[in-house]
């Protein structure tokens, strides 16, 4: 008696199972990630919260394959051909460049996609600077590309000297920190609103050698660079009489160097002082000769 | 015996004066928290004057006010009537000899100064030095593409060099030197604001003018007669300590400044 009053309760919470089992399945063919998420559930996480998710972009976009609904679970198909798992390096630009065409375009002109044709798989391409799923606009404060954040982004790999020996010999790992005697990065230190970064003098996707006559930061150039709107607008003349801002200057008059004159005379300058100020003032003290207080007493 | 009030600075002097030292405090409130910008005190001053872009208001402003000050003290004094005792002579150097004299105990006489002392001289030209040094690397600095028009961009950061390397200094000589010798030494010393000192400061302090003023007796008529009044009461009893306090904080952070800049440019340039 029991058991059968029980099998047909059986029967019923299999039916509610069975609806609820075809909601779950209906709902995964809305959102065609979720398969990839039983494996990838962190990729997937941060690609919800990227800038593409909602887009009208997929897994398959970037890795290749082929939606397949197999039973109640969606995959890629990893048979079929295109499917490329993880990009390389050097195909990557193929992918971004389906809907970044322009920016693209210029990254290829700039010095890391040359390093990274030669081979050099260290330097930055798109995934570098972007991050790889979790791609977030350049106007959140959290972006890696966020203009705050950039500094520290390009210091990643350029303050670091086994990396940077290791991909490109003789770049220079001091350029954080001579950026950071500037102007330029105490403003942006102290939350200034005049303040310029990494990319607005080097340009952030045609990065190039200050060699090449079309590098922003190429001698001729450096007038519309340091003169853009908003910068200094009477950059006119910076060709004439320009030079390196990362690096100190010596000036040199009548073969000294004017740089170490200064120092060296302002420190006997302020040891003097320092001396003599608190030599006067303990002796005055000290010696209880103070005038006024000679002659009061 | 009616006490004599002797006139040392004129009105135009004492708003000079005010002028200066206002603008060199804004000055320096400004511009030191842009040299070390990691530092806690450095933030708190930049957010208390209403963020980064007012500080380089402020700063460049007061700059433009300072020289203006500056330019004005020249030439009004060398249009007005130019005093030569305030050039450096012979004399200081004596009273220089015998002050370290009398501090060393091998005299019981000491100097008696003129109406400039020989420190006076070394502050009033020091100032001047400072503030031409201070003007025209300031004004590179505030322009440095239309200074690039003319020079190269290491002239530009020689300016910069010259310019924090003054304000030290001038800082170090007007914070400590010039605060305790004028003012917390001979607290209260009003004289900044009234212009006049007593006639016992006067034979005291600047005895070779007062003996001079005092032997015609009748070339003391910057001198005006006054009742006693020694009377500054409450204000002084609760003024002192807080100047006090005051005065040693902005003297440890000015021997801290100098540690920094010191060892920074002795790591740099000498090692």
């Amino acid at each position: 008696m029991y058991l059968r009053a029980g099998g047909g309760r059986i029967i019923v919470l299999l039916f509610l199972a069975g609806l609820i089992l075809t909601g779950v399945a209906v709902a995964q063919v809305n959102n065609g990630d979720v398969s990839c998420y039983h494996c990838h559930p962190k990729q997937v996480n941060e690609f919800e919260k990227s800038v593409h998710f909602n887009k009208n972009i997929s897994c398959t976009d970037c890795h290749g394959g082929d939606i397949k609904i197999n039973g109640t679970v969606i995959s890629i198909n990893v048979m079929t051909k295109d499917f490329g798992g993880s990009p390389s390096k050097l195909n990557l630009t193929t992918f971004c460049s389906k809907c970044h065409a322009q920016v693209t375009a210029k990254y290829e002109t700039s010095i890391h996609w040359e390093k990274v044709r030669e081979g050099r798989t260290g330097s930055a391409s798109c995934i570098d600077c972007h991050g790889l799923h979790n791609i977030l606009s350049s106007k959140n404060q959290d972006s890696l590309t966020h203009l705050e954040n950039i500094p520290l982004l390009c210091a990643n790999c350029h303050e670091n000297q086994t990396k940077m020996q290791a991909w490109y010999y003789g770049i220079k790992t001091d350029r954080f920190d001579t950026y950071k005697k500037s102007y330029h990065y105490k403003s942006y230190l102290s939350g200034g609103n005049v303040l310029a970064t990494c990319s607005d003098c080097h340009e952030n996707h045609d990065t190039r050698s200050e060699d090449e006559p079309g590098s922003a930061i190429n001698p001729a150039n450096l007038p519309a660079t340091c003169g853009k709107t908003g910068c200094h607008p009477g950059a006119n003349n910076v060709y004439v009489y320009g030079g390196k801002i990362h690096e100190e200057q010596s000036v040199t008059l009548f073969f000294i160097d004017v740089k170490s004159l200064v120092t060296y005379f302002y420190i006997i300058m302020i040891l003097f002082e320092l001396t003599f100020t608190f030599g006067l003032i303990f002796l005055g003290i000290t010696s209880g000769l103070d005038i006024r207080r000679k002659n009061h007493d | 015996m009616t006490e004599l009030n002797f006139k040392r600075f004129t009105l135009n002097q004492r708003i000079q004066h005010i002028i200066f030292f206002g603008t060199f405090i804004l000055l320096a409130y400004t511009g030191f928290p842009l040299k070390f910008p990691d530092e806690w005190w450095a933030k708190w001053m930049i957010a208390s004057v209403g963020g980064f872009d007012n500080r380089t208001l402020i700063h460049h402003y007061s700059g433009l006010l300072m020289i203006g000050v500056s330019v004005y003290h020249v030439v009004f004094h060398l249009l007005e009537k130019p005093r030569f005792d305030v050039l450096f002579n012979l004399q200081d150097i004596k009273d220089f000899n015998q002050q370290m004299r009398y501090y060393l105990k091998l005299t019981d006489e000491h100097p008696k100064f003129g109406r400039y002392t020989w420190k006076q001289k070394f502050e009033y030209f020091g100032a001047g030095f400072g503030a031409v040094v201070m003007g025209f690397t300031g004004l590179l600095m505030w322009k440095p593409f239309e200074a690039m028009y003319y020079f190269p961009i290491g002239v530009v950061q020689i300016a910069n060099l010259f310019h924090t390397w003054e304000a030290v200094l001038a800082s170090l000589a007007v914070f400590i030197g010039h605060f305790y010798d004028e003012h917390f030494g001979k607290y209260p010393n009003l004289s900044w604001i009234t212009g006049n000192i007593s006639e016992e400061e006067m034979r005291l302090e600047h005895t070779r003018e007062y003996e001079a003023a005092m032997k015609d007796n009748g070339d003391i008529s910057g001198a005006t007669e006054t009742g006693h009044s020694n009377s500054m009461g409450l204000i002084t009893i609760f003024s002192k300590p807080v100047f006090t306090v005051v005065f040693i904080v902005i003297t440890i952070w000015m021997l801290w400044i100098s540690y920094q800049v010191l060892v920074d440019a002795i790591n740099t340039y000498v090692l």
